[in-house]
């Protein structure tokens, strides 16, 4: 009780400052109107040199329940709109005992997490009032870049204790893998710090954001998220870009399918689905990508086998070890429709056959043996 | 006449030509030693099989006893395969003992399934002779069958010249000679099945419930081990008998459950219960089923079960694909149903359909002992686990790829999560602080999410959940969030294939018509399970066994009315649905007998 009630007596005047802002000089930054420097925590690149404007949004945060914090833009010199931050103060309270957070963090045009800057007056700390290490800001870095963290799902008091089954919502899940996650996801010792930077990152703001942003989405926007390394603004753009866009830039869209996750990787090819018919030569460097490509990708490629110039399928006769059974089965079958086969084709064939190293050699000596 | 006389004579013509061969189904011997039977794969590689699953330590050998007619130098084959081909001696090898000699072919070596040549052996005249499987690997060697033949001669690889040539030479007869008659047939004895036996056989209909496992439960068996999820909805009372615990996915604690829900189902007199027996054809006529046949799975045994209303709650619809039921399987593209959401955007609902779905678990775990344990080398389990450690496995376990098909290539997606699990334990045992570990247990049972979903007059999706949309004929109701599962590779590629993520869609209530628990064009079949009527991201809700149950339960008190009347599934939310809603609320409480009222 008296924890209460000393909670309690600490934590009234930090939701004023909470409400009212910062009374002390907050974070380094509070005062700042540029952004000449990488933010400390950062998953975007960051070229050298880069100077950002900070202008303010109409928009704000709420970080808790009766305190607001203002949510800037950070745009370059050609005025064209790179993050959003915002720099945060929250009371942080755990069995009664209240601290304030301070951090600034920046999210990315689409409202996903980006980075954040911690303030060298005040540092975080964990529940012993240890001060964070290094390691424990990496921590929460890793934490704040997982979108999909166990703590979206989980109201603070499900985490300190055991819930009962009852009240468990999870998956096939429980607590013995939600145990083992939440401990391994967040900072030893500083779990409500990181419950509350969680869902401030990810909270509703992450939907107005983007809002935000799509009502000022022009062309100019787009190809700078095309050709970004992140992989939300790469499938945002793809998304968008329409069937133009997509022949305005292929050379950037074939390098994405090479280099892109496998998700991009499977949007890109499924929008190109009418090309591999249509033209078939310019889809020629998608083929050269088939040994590179992850398995998923390759079988939507795969596809459109029958599409592929005669050069394209010979070159896969060479390649048959990196197809999976069923990928080498498609194959067999799209030449057993073909009305010929050319005589490299099957000498690559039964060059397969007769390798001991190839784990599906006996798919190709079976369809040797039906065709002999 | 003609033709017939021909077939005659070709059928008896092989059997002249196979009057000196003996074939012997490995998942008949006399004793199994420590080998398992499964079943899982039977469609797709043609029988049952024997496989050693012995986590790394060799089983125990199976034996049986044979008489030969007559004696002879005999030609042997086992039907078998190198489950791991590649750069490695095969992980599940093995060796065949026929009388005092050991042939000294090591099996399980070849590529695919198919025909090994273990050697010959001389047989003595009418000589009663034992065989045995001996392992060497305790790595799922597996055996399907062997066989003696004076005539160097393999019989056929090719999956319909093998059933051809098995039904020769077994002189197995077209059709199952045993023809049994129920009220109500239910196929597949998971929850879903369970519950639907149940619900009818308290209506007083005459059920069979015909399940190709010892024991009942599917998913929440103890051969399995995943814990029921969901609501109790309208049919606590029912799902009460035949649930699990709160226990961790993989928990031992499954067996308890077990054995409350085997009892729970045979103290029903009216519930003809068919363990180890597995549907292998429904046939319909006139959209209407007709019979499912069925095999014993171990004897070969086979059963026809006719009856005017079936229930296909076999997980993969097989019922209903035998029969001609329309289906679909994979992703529907994000225009079909409406069923975007913009956090998730295509790893929630493709912009095209393609056919990808929620993967399959193989659930295991291990224990700590007192003195050090080892553990053989796996180089074969190491190119899926890579450098992945791990001493348990939990839901995350879980693999699918989009050339996979959860049902025609369910074992080739187990064999993946056998090396995943053996390559990462493996990897475990690296670390000192692991040394006393052993595997404690490791599933070889594949636990399904998802595969073919039968389709009804309503298909159930995740806008329904979204909105806890009401129905008229809402029998089945969840609160469970909407959780749709994706592989984390997809969004990195250094991530394990093996390991997936949950989605979650935190929706009000919803509720599951009755219309999308019986078939749209088959006229009496219901369904109930991951295999009822809905989309790829519908069932991301109910898919789990609580909700599935009371579907199961649903259909039953379904087909008592479709009995009573003599009508069809459809006829129910047609003519009989306050009579059917008024049952299912009448039953959620046990009567008073007669004598205490």
């Amino acid at each position: 009780m008296i924890r209460i009630a000393l909670g309690l007596f600490f934590l009234v005047p930090l939701l004023c400052q909470a409400q009212l802002g910062p009374v002390t000089a907050f974070s380094d930054g509070a005062q700042k109107t540029s952004l000449d420097v990488r933010p400390e925590f950062f998953v975007l690149d960051w070229k050298k040199g880069t100077v950002l404007d900070i202008v303010e949004t109409p928009m704000t945060i709420m970080v808790d329940s009766v305190g607001t914090q203002k949510i800037n833009l950070l745009q370059n010199k050609k005025r064209e709109p790179v993050l959003y931050s915002s720099n945060i103060v929250t009371p942080v309270c755990a069995d009664g005992d209240c601290k304030l957070m301070h951090i600034t963090l920046y999210w990315t045009l689409l409202g996903d997490y980006a980075g954040f800057d911690r303030s060298v007056k005040e540092p975080l700390t964990k529940h012993d009032h240890d001060e964070f290490l290094y390691a424990d800001y990496w921590k929460l870095h890793e934490l704040l870049q997982d979108h999909n963290s166990i703590l979206k799902r989980r109201r603070i008091d499900e985490l300190v204790t055991r819930p009962k089954p009852s009240e468990m919502e999870g998956v096939d899940a429980l607590s013995g893998a939600t145990v083992k996650e939440v401990k391994e996801s967040v900072v030893s010792g500083a779990l409500y710090s990181c419950y509350v930077a969680w869902h401030l990152v990810h909270g509703k703001i992450k939907e107005e954001l983007r809002a935000y942003t799509v009502a000022r989405q022009n062309q100019d926007m787009l190809l700078r998220m095309l050709n970004s390394a992140n992989t939300n603004y790469q499938m945002y753009a793809l998304e968008n870009l329409g069937e133009e866009g997509y022949e305005a830039h292929f050379p950037r869209i074939t390098e994405l399918f090479r280099s892109g996750i496998p998700l991009v990787r499977s949007f890109i090819i499924k929008n190109l689905a009418d090309a591999f018919a249509r033209s078939p030569s310019i889809m020629q460097p998608f083929w050269e990508a088939l040994p590179h490509i992850d398995i998923n990708t390759r079988s939507l490629l795969l596809q459109h086998i029958d599409s592929a110039p005669d050069a394209t399928v010979t070159a896969i006769s060479t390649q048959l070890g990196v197809l999976t059974k069923n990928q080498l089965i498609q194959f067999l079958s799209h030449l057993e429709d073909r009305k010929s086969v050319s005589g490299e084709i099957w000498e690559n064939l039964r060059r397969f056959a007769a390798s001991s190293k190839e784990k599906n050699a006996y798919i190709v000596v079976q369809f040797l043996e039906d065709h002999s | 006449m003609k033709h017939v006389l021909t077939f005659v004579c070709i059928v008896f013509s092989s059997f002249c030509l196979l009057a000196q061969d003996l074939l012997i189904e490995a998942e008949s011997f006399d004793n199994p030693g420590g080998w398992v039977v499964d079943p899982q794969f039977v469609e797709q590689m043609g029988s049952p099989y024997l496989n050693a699953h012995g986590m790394g330590q060799p089983v125990e050998n199976a034996s049986t006893r044979v008489s030969f007619k007559k004696s002879g130098t005999y030609h042997v084959w086992v039907r078998t395969m190198n489950w791991v081909p590649g750069e490695w001696e095969a992980p599940g090898r093995f060796q065949l003992k026929v009388g005092q000699t050991v042939l000294d072919t090591v099996l399980g070596t070849r590529s695919g399934w198919g025909w090994q040549y273990a050697g010959q052996v001389k047989i003595g005249k009418k000589q009663a002779l034992a065989i045995e499987l001996q392992d060497l690997t305790g790595f799922n060697g597996r055996c399907d069958a062997i066989y003696f033949s004076t005539k160097k001669g393999a019989p056929p690889s090719s999956l319909k010249k093998l059933a051809a040539w098995r039904q020769a030479v077994t002189a197995e007869p077209n059709a199952p000679e045993e023809v049994k008659a129920y009220d109500l047939v239910v196929v597949g004895g998971g929850l879903a099945g369970c519950a639907a036996s149940i619900a009818a056989a308290e209506q007083g209909l005459k059920v069979a419930l015909i399940h190709d496992r010892p024991v009942l439960g599917g998913n929440a068996s103890e051969e399995i081990r995943v814990h029921t999820e969901g609501i109790y909805g309208n049919f606590e009372r029912i799902l009460k008998k035949i649930d699990t615990k709160h226990y961790p996915n993989g928990s031992a604690e499954a067996k308890l459950d077990q054995q409350k829900r085997d009892n729970n189902v045979k103290s029903y007199d009216n519930i003809d219960l068919f363990l180890n027996w597995r549907a292998y054809d429904a046939v319909s006529e006139n959209n209407s089923i007709q019979y499912v046949d069925a095999r014993q799975t171990m004897t070969g045994e086979r059963k026809r079960f006719i009856a005017p209303y079936f229930v296909d709650s076999t997980g993969d619809g097989w019922i209903g694909f035998w029969a001609g039921a329309e289906f679909s399987y994979g992703r529907e593209s994000v225009d079909t149903y409406g069923e975007y959401w913009e956090e998730h955007g295509e790893l929630w609902s493709p912009k095209e359909a393609d056919n990808a779905v929620m993967g399959s678990s193989v659930l295991w775990g291990s224990t700590d002992t007192d003195s050090p344990q080892s553990f053989p080398e796996v180089p074969w389990a190491l190119p899926v686990a890579k450098d992945y450690a791990e001493i348990n496995g939990e839901w995350q376990w879980e693999f699918s790829r989009n050339d996979l098909s959860q049902i025609d290539d369910a074992e080739e997606i187990r064999d993946h999560m056998l090396r995943a699990i053996y390559g990462s334990f493996y990897n475990a045992k690296k670390d000192p602080a692991n040394k006393n570990r052993k595997l404690e247990w490791v599933s070889y049972l594949v636990g399904k999410r998802e595969s073919r979903r039968l389709v009804g007059d309503h298909i159930f999706t995740f806008n329904d959940a979204k909105q806890g949309r009401k129905f008229p004929d809402g029998v089945v109701m969840e609160k469970r969030a909407v959780d749709v599962h994706y592989q984390t590779v997809l969004e990195d590629e250094k991530n394990p294939d093996f390991i997936s993520e949950a989605l979650f869609y935190r929706a009000p209530k919803y509720y599951i018509p009755y219309r999308s628990l019986y078939s749209k064009n088959i006229r009496n079949l219901f369904m109930a399970g991951r295999n009822f009527s809905c989309s790829h991201a519908g069932l991301g809700g109910p898919r789990v066994m609580l909700t599935t149950g009371q579907m199961g339960a649903a259909v039953g008190y379904a087909a008592s009315l479709c009995k009573k009347y003599e009508v069809m599934p459809r006829d129910i939310y047609t003519a009989y649905l306050d009579e059917y809603l008024n049952l299912i609320e009448e039953q959620k409480y046990e009567k008073i007998p007669p004598s205490k009222k």
